[in-house]
């Protein structure tokens, strides 16, 4: 019986083998030492057989079972390391955003199975993409090379490709069984998800490391939530995308309404205007036909400088936009374009305020023309009749300072941060009453932006609204 | 000069443009002119000046043209044209239900409006459907106590319906009726948006009493809106 103990250790120790060997070895031993004859291998008593047989039984039975326990309880350990691994992961990728996520899933694992570098390759819609951990010279070694591009595309290689360096690569099937003995340092695990295959996983141990075949299970499992993690992210990014497009949707169709409004006004007046001289039944005094045809020319102009906003904003939009720069005096600038504004700020007070020692300032007249154009007539539009718009210039440390300031209601704190962006949908109250606002200041902005200048909105202590833009004295670069 | 000549008309507009052009017109016409630049200055001026009529454009500021109607109308029956921006076409049906009379979209010829205009001053001055019991226009007869159709003097047989639909149409003649007014009046309150039982019953009814009724001459489509019974120039 003395045996027994031996068996137990060499099988919790060695496991199954070693317990099957050492079961017979006491068993020899016992029959040698113990059994007659003595210090020899035979059985004089046949009822000495018998006991025999049970010693070797029970050796047997209890070498397994402690083997399997034994087996049982590193299977547990590997199974909790697992868990706690896919859990990281689990809990990695439920960051909204994706690619921090693979990079910290990479290290997580690199770090779990103390490889040398860890890639996570991703062949989306467009380039694939790699989210590493590990340092430089292992990376490299697990660069791009043919096999992952094989790997990853599922494509032969070409035979230019084919004439790169090589080397083997292992490849760990997605529902791997443990058990296949490791060959090499690398290994190749597909991601899985929605029945295609949107990349893969690709590790490289150690120098004269390999890989165990418990690595494998947990690589393929965490393949598996990595697959799931990137099928919910980019189902999380498609809906996100879709909620873009509406919207971009909604504010063009804002956008249009508002257009179609104030192109068809001032086409409104002209053509009641028009109509009304050629009605062959009334005669029109000298002061009414010019009534009409004034009316017809004003708001000819305000069609034309609508049309020339939206001109403005699309070739902005397509980046088209370059100032044809020259050196101008903005003080004329200014009296045109008050001059050709007369009639829309017919109703207004203009307070001048125009420095006899200004410099010439390098500027697009055309745009600039546009720009200031785009604030006087907001200034009317806004500011009720009989009150005052000022137009101020002045030096200013960064360059020349043009400054609109009216009488009217204001801007609302709620709408400022909103004011100058393009295709942003006014309230329908906004967009009536003051009509081309939206447009006309994202035109004023970025005008004044490509002359590297700046413009901005404050609000005057005693009421109103202050448009300020400051264009550089010197020519940008 | 016009028949209606004479009538006050109030133009409300905040575009000074076309509060210009529309005045000057109307008043070489003949027409008293009083114009607004707001809803609340179109109110004001509307309890002060009792016009006969209001051309109203719909997209003030706050309160809007809506608002408008609605306070005139609890006033009385003040024919109301609303002038609109093509694209409102939801405003604009919101408006007819509202009780406008008419609307004019924009941009629109002078001579447009003036007809418009001419044509609800008619009403004003005719005496209430209701006392006439034979309605006529152009080649139509409508004897409403004998529940009798003629169409160039041969009968035409309706159904009850098709029959409720007319009458519909000539309790407001040369006036835009809304689908939803239809509905509602034929149909009953519960019938708003059913809108494709009333196109059917439409094009029934053309096909009984008009000579073309691909080119109806009474019955006309106001495109988006509704439909409007035609009166033929007398």
């Amino acid at each position: 019986m003395l045996y027994l103990p031996a068996v137990l250790l060499a099988a919790v120790r060695l496991g199954r083998g070693p317990a099957i060997a050492a079961s017979l070895l006491s068993f020899l031993a016992f029959d040698f030492f113990f059994v007659d004859p003595r210090f020899q291998f035979g059985v004089g008593n046949p009822s000495e057989w018998a006991s025999l047989i049970l010693l070797l039984f029970t050796a047997i039975v209890a070498g397994q079972v402690a083997a399997d326990q034994q087996a049982r309880a590193s299977d547990a350990r590997a199974r909790e390391r697992e868990a706690i691994v896919l859990y990281d992961v689990l809990r990695l990728m439920t960051e909204p955003d994706l690619e921090p996520s693979l990079r910290a899933v990479a290290e997580r694992l690199r770090a779990e199975l103390d490889l040398a570098a860890v890639a996570v390759e991703l062949r989306d819609e467009r380039t694939p993409r790699r989210f590493v951990a590990g340092d430089e010279p292992a990376l490299h070694r697990l660069g791009p090379g043919l096999a992952s591009r094989v790997l990853s595309s599922g494509r032969a290689p070409t035979a230019a490709q084919r004439a790169g360096p090589g080397r083997w690569v292992r490849v760990i099937p997605a529902n791997a069984a443990p058990g296949v003995p490791a060959q090499a340092g690398f290994a190749s695990v597909p991601i899985l998800g929605d029945g295609t295959q949107l990349g893969s996983l690709q590790l490289l141990a150690r120098a004269d490391r390999a890989f165990a075949p418990a690595d494998d299970r947990l690589l393929t499992a965490a393949a598996a939530q990595l697959g799931t993690a990137i099928v919910r992210a980019r189902l999380r990014r498609d809906a996100a995308e879709n909620e873009a497009l509406r919207r971009t949707d909604e504010l063009k169709s804002a956008l249009l309404d508002a257009v179609s409004h104030d192109l068809r006004t001032p086409l409104a007046s002209i053509l009641a205007a028009a109509s009304s001289l050629r009605q062959r039944d009334v005669t029109w005094s000298d002061d009414e036909r010019a009534e009409f045809l004034a009316s017809i020319e004003d708001e000819a102009r305000r069609l034309d400088r609508l049309v020339g906003n939206l001109l403005d904003l699309s070739r902005i939009e397509a980046g088209a936009l370059r100032p044809q720069v020259g050196w101008y005096d903005a003080g004329a600038l200014v009296d045109d374009v008050l001059g050709r504004l007369r009639h829309v700020t017919a109703q207004h007070r203009i307070s001048l305020h125009i420095p006899e020692d200004l410099p010439p300032v390098p500027l697009d007249y055309v745009e600039i023309d546009q720009v200031l154009s785009n604030l006087i007539e907001n200034a009317a539009k806004y500011a009720p009749a009989s009150t005052t718009i000022d137009v101020t210039l002045r030096r200013a440390d960064d360059g020349l300072r043009f400054e609109v300031r009216d009488e009217g209601p204001g801007i609302e704190p709620a709408e400022e941060p909103e004011l100058f962006a393009s295709f942003h949908p006014m309230p329908r109250k906004a967009i009536r009453s003051a009509s081309g606002i939206g447009l006309g200041l994202a035109v004023a902005k970025r005008l004044v932006e490509a002359h590297g200048g700046r413009i901005w909105f404050e609000r005057p202590n005693d009421g109103g609204a202050r448009f300020i833009f400051v264009l550089p004295l010197a020519i940008a670069a | 000069m016009s028949p209606s000549a004479g009538a006050r008309i109030l133009v409300v507009d905040d575009e000074p443009a076309i509060r210009r052009a529309v005045r000057t017109n109307l008043h070489a016409h003949g027409f008293d002119v009083e114009t607004a630049e707001t809803a609340a200055e179109a109110l004001e001026r509307f309890e002060h000046l009792r016009p006969d009529l209001i051309v109203l454009d719909l997209n003030l500021p706050e309160p809007t043209g809506l608002d408008v109607i609605r306070h005139v109308r609890e006033r009385g029956s003040t024919p109301i044209i609303v002038l609109s921006v093509r694209d409102a076409e939801r405003d604009k049906v919101a408006a007819l239900d509202l009780g406008a009379d008419d609307y004019v979209t924009k941009p629109f010829g002078a001579d447009e409006l003036l007809a418009r205009i001419r044509v609800a001053l008619r009403h004003l001055a005719r005496p209430p459907r209701g006392a006439d019991s034979v309605f006529r226009t152009g080649d139509l007869r409508v004897d409403l106590e004998r529940r009798e159709v003629t169409s160039g003097g041969r009968p035409v047989r309706l159904t009850p319906t098709e029959y409720e639909l007319l009458k519909a149409f000539i309790a407001h003649p040369d006036r835009v009726l809304t689908d939803r007014m239809l509905l509602q009046q034929v149909w009953g309150a519960d019938y708003g948006d059913e809108s494709h039982y009333l196109h059917v019953y439409v094009a029934r009814l053309r096909k009984k009493v008009e000579d073309d009724p691909q080119r109806p001459r009474y019955l006309i489509t106001e495109p988006g809106v509704g439909y409007r019974l035609l009166l033929a120039d007398e």
